[in-house]
């Protein structure tokens, strides 16, 4: 009779022995298989697990803390014990410039470039880099200088390009880090790495991580909202997915609410007619039975988030409406934001959103921008750019400011990278184009945390290389994370096995030159 | 240098117990000791390199002596029941003499060799002398003690060496290490017996730049050689006026001038240059001491001025430390069923209970009135900031509030407040921010806060208060 190679319960049962393995594990598995061995392993076990229940959770709680009570936070966040220690922001808002502002053009400047014009940029600073498939062919590398004249701004002097002359007035407030640097090269593992710390997708992204940590502030609004600004079709617009707002491998009910760009912020958001608010309650309370039937019976966690998130859309039936109704702002709102904060789905219109959501206790507000991907006519499309995000920016950290909010709000300004200082295409007089550029990018940041009207950090002479200071983007995340009062090396989740973490396994340091 | 044969010599001589020639050679010696401070005088300049390649190797052959007298004791106790570890000690005790005069040599080649100078220098090397003394007396008294005499002070000179031994080393470790190595991290209520622990300063320059910003960095990176224990290049950063005055090669700081000072020009030089400072390795200056050094010096290097451009002392630096509270561990019971509940909340700031309590009633504002405020009072001392914008509170609440003696924040934005009886709050010493845009106050109601020394972060925007507030020149500031 043949049997089976791995047979146990036949007649001449085959041991591991007589499979075609090495002599030497053969003999350590003999060595090992002994009942001696096995008394005395199981022994040890047993003596542990009594010991690890000695001392179980509530056993070393009680030992270390004095009580056997949970020390922070409710709402299922009591188990994380954060924020680590006392945050100086309590919330955070964060301007994306989706497609890598040209750094050079805004706020590195470099007066000795002018010089330079049309001249090859020195192999030597480029090095080896691999650059993008849209200059690698490019027989020349034409330094093009900035078109716009820079000016000395604030007590602190620092220099701002004339196409940010509302930001330009609030340099005092911010904390400009000229060296953020990035791994990636193209838009998409960059904009993901900015966003979750790692280039591929499946993260959870920071206002995810946020939400998941430090929990909501209020009842009635998402703990984390994304608002999108309209696109301005002239511009060279990348796409922007909810990938970006991910969970990751979170439960989703931490996940971005992006709210829509139009005039209604959420859809079917006002009941149909003929429905009242009872009607809807009801109706609710049947699909949360329902749910808690199917949770019962698969115990899909997701099941949950559902049912939260059948609840929060009916509080956000109310909240929403009074959030996005403006008509109690008082002139001084219009006269501070510009009359384009009046238009739903401009960059100052989310600007104001921001600040009311940050009145109205929502944790993590993110504002994307498009467009800033400026590969040509940068002299055409900049201005643009710079017009329609200027002033909303301003407007936002002034009225925090004199609102009183700045003191625990974290505004952060950023995209997923910079810009190179050589044209692509052809350098004219008159314009340029920049391809995308990862090892130096100029960012920002202002209020709760951070030390106010400083500048962090050296470019070279031709804003390519970082000099002085490199923040990688990981240490941009860290740093963030510190502001709201956590220590990113403890905030973990584990997941497959790793105990995965914003700033991924690669080592990030807070930066402390940036913190107040 | 002739010394050191001389004491091999003397050692294998006193192997032979001819007593008064052996008192005689280590008198001599004494003498010869004693005077060599003063045949090679320490004029704090720095001499041929050999000497201090050689000097170099002094922390490295002090141990040997260190160790061994250690050991000796530890012979001879023992010896009493194992003889033949008491015969051993007598070699080892030879061994330590030789070792000693060689590593008292090679310490005054290094002090003479780079030039340092200073009362812990001299301490250490007064000590080393004492010690190689010593030790040569023990050695002369060793074989009478072996054979019976002497049976007490045998073990008070022991104790003596041991002692010498004890501060002896203290002192080079205070050189190498600066003298505040041992202290610096020691437990606070231990530091009080220790007045030397809390760090000098110029008490002349409290609250100015540079001693805020400047004076630290020497301290933490400078003065361990250049300071009151061990002057390196006769120059000492320790005070304003010493440090202005610069040592041997003139002054270290040209005012106005930071490319021409000496004392920026050393630190910014390449790590590998031989006059890179901080020197032999310690940890050099951060980018950001650099750049607070610089601009001292830019703008004058003046001890007193307050406030330096380029150095962010910002508003926030002269906001108080949070004063840590009460534990509140023992009614998180209660806070987590409130927080249950669906009224207003006790949020913890951190996992930290000295870090205090939030009040936050962000869901339930339009009905949280005074009332219900009132109810918080027996949470009063753990909660530092309470949110209490666009609540229903009115001017009644400030009597609640006079007892949240650890408020650190207090938000009462767009309330009914008006302001009447707002210096109730001037009893919160701890109060730096208030936020009372979009409310009715008056100039008039928020002059009393003007008492408030930490109350740095007042908000009026929006208020009857903020049109008179921003023209008047009031000492109130309405954010920085």
């Amino acid at each position: 009779m043949k049997q089976h190679p791995l047979c146990t319960d036949c007649e001449n049962p085959v041991t591991p022995l007589d499979l075609p393995i090495a002599a030497a594990v053969k003999r350590e598995w003999v060595a090992l298989e002994t009942r001696r061995r096995f008394l005395g392993r199981s022994g040890k076990v047993l003596g542990w697990a009594a010991l690890a229940g000695l001392f179980g959770e509530m056993g070393l709680r009680r030992f270390a803390g004095g009580t056997d009570l949970p020390l922070a936070l409710a709402d299922g966040h009591a188990a994380l014990g954060l924020p680590h220690f006392a945050p100086k922001a309590k919330r955070a808002i964060y301007l994306f410039m989706s497609g890598g502002p040209p750094q050079m053009d805004l706020f590195d400047y470099k007066p000795n470039l002018a010089t330079q014009f049309n001249k090859d940029m020195p192999d030597s600073i480029r090095g080896n880099q691999q650059l993008t498939g849209m200059t690698a062919g490019q027989a020349h590398f034409p330094v093009a200088p900035s078109h716009w004249p820079f000016g000395q701004h604030g007590r602190t002097g620092t220099w701002v390009s004339s196409l940010l002359p509302y930001t330009a007035q609030m340099v005092d407030d911010l904390t400009i880090i000229k060296t953020t640097n990035t791994d990636a090269i193209n838009h998409e593992p960059a904009i993901m790495l900015m966003n979750t710390g790692s280039m591929n997708a499946g993260k959870p992204c920071l206002g995810a991580w946020l939400a998941y940590g430090l929990g909501s502030m209020n009842d009635n609004l998402p703990t984390f909202i994304v608002l999108q600004t309209k696109t301005n079709p002239k511009e060279n617009n990348q796409p922007v997915s909810s990938r970006l707002w991910s969970s990751g491998f979170l439960s989703s009910e931490y996940a971005g609410v992006s709210l829509r760009s139009g005039a209604d912020p959420v859809l079917y958001l006002a009941d149909p007619a003929g429905m009242d608010r009872d009607v809807r309650r009801k109706m609710l309370d049947t699909v949360e039975q329902i749910n808690r039937q199917t949770l019962a019976e698969i115990g899909d966690p997701e099941t949950n988030s559902r049912i939260a998130q059948y609840e929060m859309a009916f509080r956000m039936q109310s909240s929403v409406p009074e959030l996005v109704d403006l008509t109690k702002e008082p002139q001084s709102t219009w006269d501070l934001y510009g009359p384009g904060a009046k238009q739903p789905g401009t960059f100052a219109y989310n600007c104001l959103l921001a600040r009311r959501m940050a009145e109205r206790g929502v944790r993590f507000t993110q504002i994307y921008k498009r467009g800033w991907d400026v590969h040509g006519d940068v002299v055409g499309v900049l201005p643009a750019l710079c017009r329609e995000t200027d002033r909303g920016t301003y407007a936002l950290v002034t009225d925090l400011k004199r609102r009183g909010l700045l003191d625990d709000t974290l505004v952060i300004w950023a995209g997923e990278f910079g810009r190179t200082v050589y044209s692509q295409g052809g350098l004219t007089e008159d314009n340029y184009g920049r391809d995308h550029h990862p090892r130096c990018f100029t960012t920002w940041m202002a209020g709760g945390g951070v030390r106010p009207g400083m500048t962090h950090g050296e470019t070279d002479d031709y804003s390519y290389n970082v000099v002085k200071d490199p923040v990688h983007v990981r240490d941009f995340n860290a740093t963030i994370l510190y502001c709201l009062g956590i220590d990113h090396h403890k905030f973990t989740y584990k997941f497959q096995g790793l105990d995965q973490k914003l700033t991924s396994p690669v080592p990030a340091h807070v930066v402390q030159g940036l913190l107040a | 240098m002739i010394v050191v044969p001389k004491l091999i010599g003397a050692i294998r001589d006193l192997r032979i117990p001819t007593v008064p020639s052996q008192w005689l050679c280590t008198l001599g010696l004494s003498v010869l000791l004693v005077t060599l401070p003063f045949v090679i005088r320490f004029d704090g300049h720095s001499h041929a390199d050999w000497l201090q390649f050689l000097g170099r190797f002094h922390p490295l052959l002090v141990h040997l002596p260190i160790g061994m007298l250690v050991l000796l004791p530890i012979l001879d106790i023992i010896g009493t029941t194992r003889p033949e570890l008491r015969e051993a000690a007598g070699f080892v005790l030879h061994l330590t003499l030789a070792t000693a005069a060689i590593t008292l040599v090679l310490g005054v080649l290094l002090a003479y060799g780079s030039g340092v100078t200073g009362a812990t220098v001299s301490r250490h090397m007064w000590g080393g002398i004492a010690l190689l003394i010593e030790l040569m007396v023990w050695v002369t008294l060793r074989p009478m003690w072996i054979s019976g005499q002497l049976q007490q002070a045998y073990p008070v000179l022991l104790t003596v060496t041991l002692i010498t031994l004890t501060w002896t080393a203290h002192q080079g470790g205070s050189l190498t290490h600066g003298s505040n190595y041992l202290t610096r991290y020691m437990p606070e209520p231990l530091k009080q017996f220790f007045p030397s622990a809390a760090a000098a300063s110029d008490a002349a320059y409290v609250g100015s730049a540079y001693m805020r910003n400047i004076h630290p960095i020497l301290d933490a990176k400078c003065v361990a050689c250049h300071g009151a224990s061990k002057v390196q290049a006769g120059l000492r950063l320790d005070f304003y006026e010493l440090l202005m005055k610069g040592g041997k090669d003139g002054a270290v700081v040209a005012p106005r001038d930071p490319d021409r000072s000496l004392l920026l020009q050393r630190v910014t030089l390449s790590p590998s240059d031989r006059h890179f400072m901080p020197a032999e390795g310690r940890t050099p200056l951060t980018a950001d001491e650099i750049a607070a050094l610089r601009a001292w010096i830019q703008a004058g290097a003046s001890a007193a001025a307050t406030m330096i451009p380029g150095i962010a002392t910002t508003a926030r630096a002269t906001d108080l430390l949070p004063q840590p509270v009460a534990d509140y561990s023992s009614l998180m019971n209660e806070i987590l069923q409130m927080q249950r509940s669906g009224g207003a909340k006790l949020i913890p700031v951190s996992a930290k209970p000295s870090d205090g309590l939030i009040l936050r009633t962000i869901d339930v504002a339009s009905k949280f009135d005074d009332a219900q405020l009132a109810g918080f009072q027996r949470f009063a001392p753990f909660i530092v900031e309470a949110e209490l914008g666009r609540t229903a509170v009115t001017d009644a609440c400030f009597d609640t509030l006079s007892k949240f003696t650890n408020l650190r924040a207090l938000h009462l934005e767009g309330t009914a407040v008006t302001g009447l009886s707002l210096e109730k709050l001037a009893s919160l010493s701890q109060l730096t921010y208030l936020n009372l845009i979009g409310t009715k106050v008056t100039s008039n109601a928020v002059a009393p806060l003007n008492g408030m020394p930490n109350l740095h972060h007042l908000y009026l925007f929006d208020t009857p208060a903020e049109a008179a507030f921003a023209s008047s020149n009031s000492s109130l500031r309405s954010r920085q």
